[in-house]
C-alpha cells in the first residue's frame, strides 16, 4: 500500500491545484462582473467582483449594438443542423464500414481516414471557390454542408458500431429488417453513448468555428457569433468594456451552463474522442 | 447469413464520402497544385514552378512568421501536457478532496470558444481596467508593460493563455488514462521503497505514455496551425511580433495572392507531417 504524502505536502498540492482551478473560472467571473458594471467603475481602478451599481442595461445595449440576436440565431441553426445531419451521416458511414460487406470497403475507408490528416489551410481557397460555384458562399449553407461528414467522425462511428454485438444484427436480419432498419432500430440505441459523444463534440466545434466562417462569410446578415465577438474584441460596434463583456457573456454563458448540466456526457465525449474534429 | 448488402452500403456512404471528396479531398489537391502557380483568383493562373517558394525564402516577413509559429509550438505544447499530467496525478490520488469540482473548474476553458477566450483575456490584461495589471499594481509592481502591445509581451500573453486553456483537456485525458490503469499499479514499486516522486516519474509517466504521445502530436498539429487565439488577442493592434504562419496565409489570401498563400500553406502541411512522423515511428518501434 502506497503511503499518502505528509499533511503539509497534501495541503500544498491541494492549494496548487485549486489555485489553478480558480484561475480557470476567474476570467469568466471577471467577465460577468464587468458586464454588470458602469463604464466609469471599470476605469476607476477599483478592483471588486461585485459591481457598485448593477447595470443590467449593458445586456440590451450589447444585443442592439452588435445585432447579437441575429448572430445567435445563425449560430444556433448552423450548429444544430450540422450536428443532427452530420452525426447521422457519419454514423451511417461508420455503420457501413463496421457491419456491411461491399467491394472497395478498404479503399474507401482509407480515403475517409486520409482526409483527417489534411490541414484546412491547404484546402480553404478551393473550398471557397467550390462553395462560390455552388452558391454556398456568404450564407449559412456554406457553413453546414462541408461539415456534414468528417474523416474523424466516420472513423469514430466505425469504432463505436464495431462494438455492437453481431448477434443482435443477425436476429434483426432473421426478422427481415432492411439495413437501414437495422441501423435505426438496433445500432442507434446500442451505440447511443458514442453517438452522443460525437454529437456534443460536433456541436461545440460548429458553435465555436472561426477560421472557415471568417473566409466564407462577408455580409453581416450571415455572420456567426464568433465572428461578431472577434469584431467586438477589435473595438468594432462599441468601445465600452462593460457592454463588450456583456456580449462575451451572451456568447459564453449558454455553453458554460450547458457544460455544467451535461458535464458527465461532456467529459465522456471528450475522453472518448480526444476533442477532435 | 452473408447477404450481400452492397447496395445499402453504397447508399449510406454516397453522401458522406461525396462531402469529403468535394469539400476536402479535391480542394486539397488543387490547393497543393496552386502553390506552383501565380493566381489572383480572377484572371488566368500562370505556372510559376517553385517561384513562390523561392520568393518565400526572400520574404522578410516570412522568417518572423515561421519563428513565431515554432516558438509558439515549443513554448505552449510541452508545458500544457506536463502541467495537465501533474494536475491529473494530483486529482487522481485517493487523498485528493473534491476531485469532481476541481475537474469541472479546470475543464471550463476547454468548452469556451477560443475567440471568446482571447476576447475575455484582452480585458483581463487591458492597460486601463484589466484585472491582471490591477492585481500586479496592488502587489507593488509599477511600470508594467502593455501586455498586448509592447515588444514580445503579446506573444508571451498568447502562449500563456494557450497553455491555460489546454490544461483542462490534457488533465481530463490523463485522468481517464490513470483510471484505466486501475488500482495498485504503483504498489509494487512503493513496496520496494521508491519515493512518490520516483513512482510518478518512473512508473506512472511511462504508463500513460500513449496519452502523452497523443497530446503532443495533436497539440503540435493544432499549434502549427494556430490562428483563432492570435486573431482574437491581437485584432486591431496586430504587428509582426505576433504574426504566425496561418495568419500570414490568411493575409495573403485577402490580398488575392492565392498561389503565394498556398505555398505557405503547403509549408504548414509539411511541418505538420514532420511533427507527427517521429512520434508515429517512435510509437511503432516501441510497440
Amino acid at each position: 500500500m502506497i503511503r499518502s504524502p505528509s499533511r503539509p505536502a497534501r495541503l500544498l498540492i491541494h492549494a496548487a491545484v485549486y489555485t489553478l482551478a480558480l484561475s480557470m473560472a476567474l476570467p469568466f467571473l471577471w467577465m460577468l462582473s464587468t458586464s454588470l458594471k458602469s463604464e466609469a467603475e471599470t476605469l476607476s481602478g477599483r478592483v471588486s467582483l461585485l459591481p457598485q451599481s448593477w447595470r443590467w442595461s449593458n445586456f440590451p445595449a450589447a444585443v442592439r449594438a452588435a445585432n447579437l440576436d441575429r448572430y445567435y440565431l445563425n449560430s444556433l441553426i448552423i450548429a444544430a443542423l450540422t450536428t443532427a445531419l452530420g452525426v447521422l451521416h457519419n454514423a451511417l458511414a461508420g455503420y457501413a464500414f463496421a457491419k456491411l460487406r461491399f467491394r472497395g470497403r478498404r479503399t474507401l475507408l482509407v480515403l475517409a481516414l486520409f482526409t483527417m490528416t489534411l490541414p484546412v489551410q491547404v484546402s480553404f481557397i478551393f473550398m471557397a471557390l467550390i462553395c462560390a460555384r455552388l452558391g454556398y458562399l456568404d450564407n449559412t449553407t456554406g457553413l453546414i454542408v462541408p461539415f456534414l461528414a468528417s474523416g474523424f467522425g466516420i472513423f469514430y462511428m466505425k469504432q463505436v458500431c464495431t462494438a455492437v454485438p453481431g448477434a443482435l444484427l443477425e436476429a434483426g436480419r432473421m426478422d427481415g429488417m432492411t439495413d437501414f432498419e437495422l441501423f435505426w432500430l438496433i445500432v442507434r440505441p446500442a451505440a447511443w453513448p458514442g453517438i452522443a459523444a460525437l454529437a456534443i463534440i460536433t456541436f461545440v466545434n460548429s458553435w465555436n468555428a472561426f477560421f472557415w466562417p471568417l473566409v466564407a462569410i462577408d455580409s453581416d446578415r450571415a455572420k456567426t457569433l464568433p465572428l461578431a465577438i472577434a469584431d467586438l474584441a477589435s473595438g468594432k460596434y462599441v468601445q465600452s468594456w462593460p457592454v463588450r463583456m456583456a456580449a462575451a457573456t451572451i456568447l459564453t454563458l449558454p455553453l458554460l451552463i450547458g457544460f455544467l448540466i451535461f458535464q458527465r456526457a461532456f467529459v465522456r465525449g471528450v475522453t472518448m474522442t480526444g476533442l477532435k474534429e | 447469413m452473408a447477404r450481400p448488402s452492397s447496395t445499402s452500403a453504397y447508399a449510406f456512404l454516397a453522401f458522406p464520402l461525396g462531402v469529403l471528396i468535394v469539400f476536402t479531398l479535391v480542394p486539397t489537391m488543387l490547393g497543393l497544385g496552386l502553390s506552383l502557380f501565380t493566381w489572383d483568383g480572377v484572371g488566368r493562373a500562370s505556372f510559376a514552378g517553385l517561384e513562390n517558394f523561392r520568393a518565400l525564402a526572400r520574404d522578410p516577413r516570412f522568417g518572423p512568421a515561421l519563428r513565431n509559429t515554432l516558438v509558439f509550438v515549443v513554448a505552449s505544447v510541452p508545458p500544457t501536457v506536463l502541467i495537465g499530467f501533474l494536475v491529473a496525478a494530483a486529482m487522481h490520488a485517493r487523498w485528493f478532496i473534491g476531485r469532481s469540482i476541481a475537474r469541472t473548474m479546470v475543464f471550463i476553458p476547454t468548452v469556451v470558444s477560443i475567440v471568446a477566450i482571447g476576447f475575455v483575456w484582452r480585458w483581463m490584461l487591458d492597460d486601463g481596467g484589466g484585472l491582471v495589471p490591477a492585481m500586479l499594481r496592488t502587489l507593488g509592481f509599477t511600470d508594467l508593460p502593455n501586455f498586448l502591445q509592447d515588444g514580445s509581451w503579446p506573444m508571451v500573453s498568447i502562449i500563456v493563455v494557450s497553455i491555460w486553456r489546454g490544461i483542462g483537456l490534457a488533465a481530463v485525458l490523463y485522468l481517464a488514462a490513470l483510471s484505466n490503469l486501475g488500482e495498485g499499479f504503483d504498489e509494487a514499486a512503493a513496496c520496494d521503497g521508491a519515493s512518490r516522486a520516483q513512482v510518478l516519474r518512473h512508473i506512472t509517466w511511462p504508463l500513460v505514455g500513449p496519452t502523452t504521445v497523443f497530446l503532443l502530436i495533436t497539440g503540435a498539429i493544432s499549434a502549427l496551425q494556430v490562428f483563432d487565439i492570435v486573431w482574437a488577442m491581437t485584432a486591431g493592434v496586430e504587428n509582426d511580433a505576433t504574426t504566425v504562419l496561418n495568419l500570414y496565409v490568411f493575409r495573403e489570401f485577402q490580398q488575392s495572392r492565392l498561389g503565394y498563400a498556398s505555398a505557405i500553406a503547403v509549408l504548414i502541411f509539411v511541418l505538420t507531417m514532420l511533427a507527427s512522423a517521429p512520434a508515429m515511428t517512435g510509437r511503432r518501434a516501441r510497440a
